[in-house]
Order: structure tokens, then sequence, then C-alpha cells
């Protein structure tokens, strides 16, 4: 099944860049976890480690053979996130965790990657401009999922399905006249989708537009953690010295607001390194999309660049107090033993599409 | 294809970019105002009082200091139970818990800053509840300063008293380091030395978590205790006359007559200074209504002088010529100027009268006449020359004074000669006037500061010498001394068998009719003054009376600590 890897098949920058997020992710997390618990660095570890080994194998896959699956797998995520509806665990208000054998699994991720996958097949044989149809069918396939997420609720991961969605039927050809009109339409839910959200999402999104409306409660996180990454300054307060995260003036501080740490810790070097680190991963993405011959390859590769890019976007824009705080955690950085798993084997389907192209 | 992806790569790249400009506007552009909030999250100073300066004596003897009192407390952040200990409390201080939990509610702020409850509880109570305290989390027994005058209200005018700034207050004292609940000097020394006596607070620099607990000491700076302050004053003194004076209301003031240092300095009624410092103490509001007006420092404040400003007259009068010392000039009762008669106080008449005579019996008519030959000008002269209705530059509350600036009608320059009508003068400025006698021509400046944290404070000189010719003050002066010790004299009363003294009287017309100050000014012993004094009583009848009897006392005082150094 495996045959020889050439290292002129690997992909090193797209492993390279990946390797320094996730160190530079375990750094922040020991500081982070410091004064939560020693044990989440510990996990964060291991799963990093599973995480990639798991995409290093995928890697040397065929993906080719396993898209088959695929519309299984995505059947199985969606029951799986309805059953969570069911039968997860409460958490921090919501129900997103699934506990398997002592482990609590978020098949939000799993769905992400499947949801993408199977886009990525349907979409692959389509003709140019994509037809109304085409885009009605697509988008029932990202429907379910998202909506599962939604009503957890995890607004943030919602988007995240619309985002790859939008991502993928952009690059499979989608008519700027039918964008105009995606984008009347979405102005025209809007109002409506406003009245469907829980009152402490409104909150957040009110609070956004300015963090001071409430500073101790909703917009409390926002202005700590702009704290946080302003007083880092151009070098950081040091390793394991930052105060709004030592002192716990950071809420989240090892999940969603991870990159706060960093910020106040690590300084505008660190920061920068982080973005120049996803610019170069995603641009290797880019590059296999680009590259790649085969029509559902370069979709799961261009799904896998707007699920990652968006993701980071949305994440550091949220942290640094530019968008609106929508629980949605950093790719390859923040806490999160599924998130991690499931992005290193998406890594490597990146890397099985680049190597099954030269076969 | 390939161009959709090209603009989603420029998308991304258009993104990052935007999230490098924002972190370099937040960490370098913004980042010293972050690092600043980020600091005062974490950063909390904890004030700490610093005990205020010692006011003593010129011998001493305590005029202000500190004792401790204990206060109850409650550090929100180590509370177990916070119903369990306020019944402990209530049951051992008897108060109702509720008073003490509305209390602790209005006081806590940061979780582990004690927020007192009790403000004061005696020694007793407070070690019995530091035996309660291994069992009740959260209690704290503090001991803290208090001011305290360990003579009560003497020198309560001098002293001064502290109190809370109002909120109005706050904000100008921030800079000066005032916290909200420190005192500051409101009156007298308290309020003048204010800022030497404040001394510098220190401070507990300490990190706090997110929830406000303490999580270590950064750093402390001891506080430094006020500067001590030694005073001109002799206690001993000031309480004999204070306590002769406690009868009536008035001012007595009794100076070196040769460097002006104040060695007492009386004010009648007086107050309790502690009274302010006690919150909720219900005196303040009795004083403060009070129509005798206690907290008004009656050294400084201006009455009519009556006769004993003939001393200056009969200065005027020798200096000028208008007299000699043998000059006889003949009171029959009455002096008629233009259309109206005036009275001398014996309406039977002196008859032919001495300068000296005439100042031993406060003669009227005597001293109108001299005061008509002298005119207004050169009567006026020597008056401002010897500080009257000016200023004497002491370092506390006074008021000028008054001196009739305008033409006068031949009746009220008469007037003006024996201290009547337009003319006021503070007790101070006649113990100035006195010591001009006694030092033989100095006009001195009244001082009470001595040393300040052992530095010694610029003394005033003496403001003016006076021209006058010796012959001049000993006439004076043989009139003083048979005011005292003559026969006839109005100050008998002031005569002691153990020192000489010699003085002048007054009597002074008032505007309410039947009421006079009574004034005594003078200085002992006659041949080698130590002290001069003034002492006036407020519609208190003749200068004859307590006013001399007042004199008779500080100079037996001079006379015994002559003898007992």
């Amino acid at each position: 099944m495996f045959r020889r890897l050439r290292l002129s098949q690997f992909d090193l920058a797209l492993f390279a860049a990946a390797a320094g997020l996730v160190l530079m992710s375990n750094l922040a997390m020991m500081s982070a976890a410091a004064t939560l618990r020693w044990t989440l660095a510990l996990k964060h570890g291991i799963f990093t480690l599973i995480g990639m080994i798991l995409g290093l194998v995928v890697g040397r896959l065929n993906y080719q053979r396993w898209s088959e699956g695929v519309g299984l797998g995505y059947g199985a995520s969606v029951m799986i996130l309805a059953i969570v509806l069911v039968a997860g665990a409460v958490r921090l208000g919501a129900t997103r965790w699934l506990s398997v054998f002592g482990f609590s699994l978020q098949p939000s991720e799993l769905a992400k990657l499947t949801t993408a996958w199977l886009l990525a097949r349907y979409l692959a044989g389509q003709a140019t401009p994509l037809s109304w149809s085409v885009l009605g069918t697509s988008l029932l396939l990202v429907i379910p999922p998202a909506l599962l997420v939604f009503v957890q609720p995890d607004l943030g991961s919602a988007t995240i399905f619309f985002a790859i969605w939008f991502g993928m039927v952009w690059v499979a050809g989608l008519s700027r006249r039918t964008v105009g009109i995606l984008l009347g339409a979405l102005l025209a839910v809007l109002p409506i989708a406003w009245h469907g959200l829980k009152a402490y999402q409104r909150d957040r999104l009110l609070v956004f537009l300015d963090p001071h409306i409430d500073p101790l409660g909703a917009g409390y996180t926002i202005i700590q953690s702009t704290i946080a990454i302003g007083s880092g300054q151009l070098l950081g307060r040091g390793w394991f010295a930052g105060t709004q995260n030592q002192l716990s003036f950071l809420p989240e501080r090892h999940s969603d607001f991870i990159f706060s740490v960093i910020g106040e810790e690590w300084g505008l070097l660190g920061c920068l390194m982080i973005v120049v680190l996803f610019g170069l991963l995603l641009l290797r993405i880019a590059r296999v999309a680009l590259s790649t011959s085969a029509p559902q390859g370069r979709l799961l590769a261009v799904g896998i660049f707007s699920w990652i890019g968006y993701q980071a976007f949305i994440n550091m824009g949220m942290v640094m107090g530019v968008l609106p705080v929508v629980g949605v955690p950093l790719p390859l950085i923040s806490y999160g033993g599924s998130s991690m798993v499931m992005l290193w084997v998406a890594l490597g389907l990146v890397q099985s599409i680049r190597w099954t192209d030269r076969l | 294809m390939t161009e959709r992806l090209e603009q989603l790569r420029l998308f991304l790249l258009v993104g990052l970019s935007l999230l490098a400009i924002r972190l370099v506007d937040l960490q370098v552009v913004r980042g010293g105002h972050y690092r600043q909030l980020a600091e005062q999250n974490r950063l909390r100073l904890v004030p700490q009082q610093a005990p205020r300066g010692l006011i003593v004596d010129r011998h001493g003897t305590i005029l202000a200091s500190n004792h401790v009192v204990f206060r109850v407390a409650i550090v929100p952040q180590e509370l177990d139970e916070l119903a369990t200990v306020l019944t402990t409390i209530s049951s051992l201080v008897h108060r109702p818990v509720d008073v003490l939990e509305r209390e602790f509610k209005k006081e806590r702020s940061l979780a582990f800053l004690p927020a007192t409850i009790v403000s004061q509880v005696p020694k007793d109570t407070a070690i019995r509840l530091e035996e309660e305290r291994w069992q009740l989390p959260g209690l704290l027994i503090r001991p803290e300063t208090m001011r305290a005058y360990p003579l009560g209200s003497r020198a309560a005018h001098l002293l001064g008293y502290l109190s809370q700034p109002t909120a109005e207050e706050l904000p100008l004292l921030k800079p000066y380091g005032v916290q909200p609940k420190q005192l500051v000097g409101r009156m007298g020394l308290e309020r003048l030395l204010d800022p030497a006596l404040q001394g510098h607070g220190g401070g507990l620099m300490v990190e706090v978590n997110h929830r406000a607990r303490q999580v270590r000491v950064l750093g402390e700076r001891s506080p430094q205790p006020g500067g001590r302050v030694v005073v001109t004053i002799d206690a001993n003194l000031q309480s004999l006359v204070e306590q002769t004076l406690s009868t009536h209301r008035g001012a007595a003031v009794v100076l070196d007559p040769f460097t002006g240092a104040v060695l007492a300095a009386a004010s009648s009624p007086t107050f309790p200074p502690e009274a302010f410092t006690t919150p909720g103490d219900e005196t303040v509001v009795r004083l403060l209504e009070d129509p005798e007006s206690p907290l008004m420092n009656r050294v400084g404040i201006a009455y009519q002088p009556g006769s004993i400003v003939k001393l200056l007259t009969a200065v005027a009068g020798l200096e000028q010529g208008v007299v000699t010392p043998r000059t006889q000039i003949v009171c029959g009762g009455s002096i008629t100027i233009g259309d109206r008669t005036f009275h001398c106080w014996n309406r039977d008449g002196h008859g032919a009268l001495t300068l000296p005579e005439a100042l031993m019996q406060s003669c009227n008519v005597y001293f109108m006449t001299v005061a008509r030959r002298l005119g207004v000008e050169r009567l006026r002269a020597v008056m401002e020359q010897t500080g009257l209705a000016q200023r004497t530059g002491w370092p506390l509350e006074e008021q000028t004074g008054s001196l009739p600036h305008r033409r006068l009608s031949e009746g009220e320059l008469a007037l003006l000669g024996i201290g009547q009508g337009e003319i006021a003068i503070t007790p101070l400025q006649a113990a100035v006037m006195a010591s001009v006698f006694a030092n033989g021509g100095s006009v001195v400046q009244p001082w009470l500061l001595d040393t300040i944290t052992g530095q010694t404070v610029d003394r005033p000189g003496v403001r003016r010498r006076m021209p006058w010719s010796s012959s001049t003050i000993q006439t004076v002066r043989s009139g003083m001394y048979a005011v005292v010790n003559g026969a006839e004299g109005t100050g008998h009363r002031a005569y002691s068998d153990h020192i000489v003294v010699v003085g002048k009287t007054g009597t002074a017309q008032t505007h309410k009719p039947g009421f006079t100050h009574g004034w005594f000014v003078g200085y002992c012993p006659f041949e080698h003054p130590q002290v001069a004094f003034a002492v006036v009583s407020e519609f208190g009848g003749s200068g004859g009376e307590l006013p001399a009897e007042v004199g008779r006392n500080i100079c037996e005082y001079v006379a015994a600590s002559a003898k007992s150094p």
C-alpha cells in the first residue's frame, strides 16, 4: 500500500510551516496552562503528536481511493452531530462535545473535513459556470451540518461551513452575477438571522461595535485581550511572564484567546511569526491546488485553504478587537484535540493531493 | 479556475496584511498605552499613613501627639463566613449585626484591603477579639494612630484641629498625597504646618489577579513620620493663663519682650480639639453653634483699647515737647470741647497732675488735653510706628485692627488720645506695645515656631527701633510703675509681693452701653524685664479687675520659675 516516499514529493515547506505553528502553540500552551491545569499542556502535546503522525500517514495515502467513502463519512458526521445535540456534554452553555471512552470529541471538526471533501467530489464533475441547481444542491450539502452546529449553539463554527462552501464554489466557477445575487440574498436574510441569534450572541456582536458598552460583561474579553496583545509591544513580556495571562485577566486563554498569550509574551515578533507561518502554510496549500490536475483534489485543497484561512483570520481579528467575538479557535494553535487531529489529517490530504497527482 | 484561485490567494494576502497592520498599531504605536493598562490591571497601591509629627512646647511638654486606637476590620479575601464573624464582633462590641454588615458593605473595596467596620474599640475588647481571631478567618484587629492632645483644650487655638477633607477639597489636596480618609489640619499650627506634620505616607505595591486578590507584594515604602515641631509656648504658663481667664471671654498674650517669642497665647472660651477627630462627635455641632464662638482665636481679634493707648499719647506728648515730665495739667472732672463736655471717669476731678500721676490715675482730661496739643497726625504716627492697627506678622490668624484715617473733629481727636472712638487693636498688638516699654524702644514681631525636625525656623528680628529719648521711656515707665505700685494706682490688683509688676489698665467703652472691655498691659520684673503681656476681657468690666489679676498671675509664675529654674 505504501510506496517509498521521495523527498521531492514531500511538501517540506507545508510541513515546516505547520510544525512551526504547533511548536509555538505548545510553548504558549505551557504558559497558558501554568495557571489553569498543567495537564492541558501535556494533552495538547500528545494531540499534536497524534495529529502529526496521522497527518504523515494520510499524506502517503491515495486520497482518490478513499473518496468513495466520503459520502459515508459525511453521513456519519451529520449523524454524530445530531447525537451530540441529544446526548452531548454541556460545557460553557453549549453542547459541542461527545464523550467517547473518556475522551471528549468535537464532531464539528470531523464534519468540516467530510463536508469539504463531499463538496469537492460533487463540484468536481460540474460544468462551469455552476448552474443554479448545482449551487442549490451544494448548499443543501452544507446546511445540515452547519445548522446542527448553529443550534449547539456555535455561531462561529457554523459560519466556517459557509466559508468553506463559498471558497469552493467560487473556484469551481461561480458567475459574478450569481455572487451578486447571493450577496443580496445574504443582506436580505441578515435581519431575520439577527432574530434567530441567542441573546448572548447578539450581545457579543453589539459589544464588538463598542466593547465599553459592558466592560465587565461581554466587553471584558475584548478589552483584556486587546490589552494583553498591545502590552506585549515589540518583543513581548517573556515566556511565562505575561501578566494578563499569568494573573488570569485573559479568559479562555488556552483556547480561543491563545493568540493574546502569544501577543503578550512574545510581542509583535511572535505575532508576526504566526501570521507569516499561516501565510506560508496557506500559500503552499494554494500552490498544491494550482498545480494539481485533478479537479476533486484541487477543490478539496481549496476547501481546506478556505477553512484554515477563514478560521485563522476570524480568530486573530477577534482577539485583536477588529472582528466580533464568535468563539472560533485558532487552527493548529488553540487547545482542542479534535481540531488539532482533524487539521493534521486535512494537511495530510493536501500532501496526498500533491503526491497522488504525480503517481 | 486558476484565475479564481489566484484571487482567493490575493484575498488571503490582503487579509493577513490587515492583521499585521493592526498588530503594529496595537503593539508598537499604542503598545506603551496598553502596557500601562496591563500594569494598572495588576498593580494596586495600598497606602500606609505616616504618623503625624509631634508638637511640643519649649520645655518638651507634649502639646499634640498620637495615641494608638484599635480598629476592627474584615479582609474580604480571607473571609469564610461573614455571618459568624459579624455575630462574634457584634456580641463583643455591642452593636447590632445589621449595622456592622452595612458598614462592611460600605467600606469594602479590594479583596485584600481590610474594610474597617468599627473605628475604635477599647483595648480589652481588642484583646478579646484577637483571641477569637483564629476561628474567624477574615477578622483583623488593626492598631492605628489617632491624633491626641494630652492637655485637652489647652492651647487649642494655637494647635488647631484636624478633620477629613471635604469632597471639594480632595482634588486640590491629592497632589500632596492626601488620601480620602486622611485628616488634614484645619486651624492654627495643625493647618499652618500641615505639610511638615503630615510626613510622607508609605505604601505597599501589590500584584493582584483578575479577582483583585493579592498574589504577592512587589515592593514596600515605609512611611516617614511627620516632623517634630517645637514651639515657643510655655505649656505651664499657657495653662495658668487659660485657667485664670476661663471665667470670662477674652484673650491674653505673653511675649519675651526682647525676642518677640510667644510664651503664652490664650483665648477664652476654648474647645477640645479631639472632638473634631472623632467621627460623629456631637460636641462639634455644639461648638460651631455656640454664640460665644469658642473656635475664634481672640488673640488676633481687634478690640477698642481704651486707656492702654495713653502710654503712647504720653510718649508722643513728651517726644513732641507738648508736655514735660513735670508739666501739670489740672483735671476738674470734665473738659468741654466745642459744645461737647467730656467727663473724666473721676467726676470730682483729679486736680493738678504730672504725667506719671496722670498715668497712675488714668486721667482722661490730662491725655485728652495732650492729644489736642499734638494733633491727629503726630498722635497717629506714634501709634502706627508702635504697630497698632497693623498685622504683627505672627504666623497664625490675626486681624489688622483700625485707626482713623480721616479728618477728626477736636472731640474725636481728644477721644483718640484715650483710646476711644475709631480705634481697635488686637491683644497681640497690645503685647507688642507693652514689649516696647519693657525692652526700651524696640518693636518686635511675635513668633511661635522654634524648630521643625531639629531645624531652626527663621526668627523675625526687631521690626523697628523707636527713636524715643531714654527720659521719655523712663517717664512712662515710672507711670506704669505707679499704676500697679502707687497708692492710687488703677492696676493695684496686679501688685505682687514676689515680683515688681508694672503696667497700664484700660476700660474701653463699647457699642454696647454699660459694657466695657477691660485691658491690662504690662511687663515684669520692672528692673530686668522677662515678659511683656496684654490681657483683654471682652465686655468684662474694668481692666483693673480680672485683666490685672491675670497680669499678676503671669508675673508670679515668672518669679516662681526664676527661683526654680
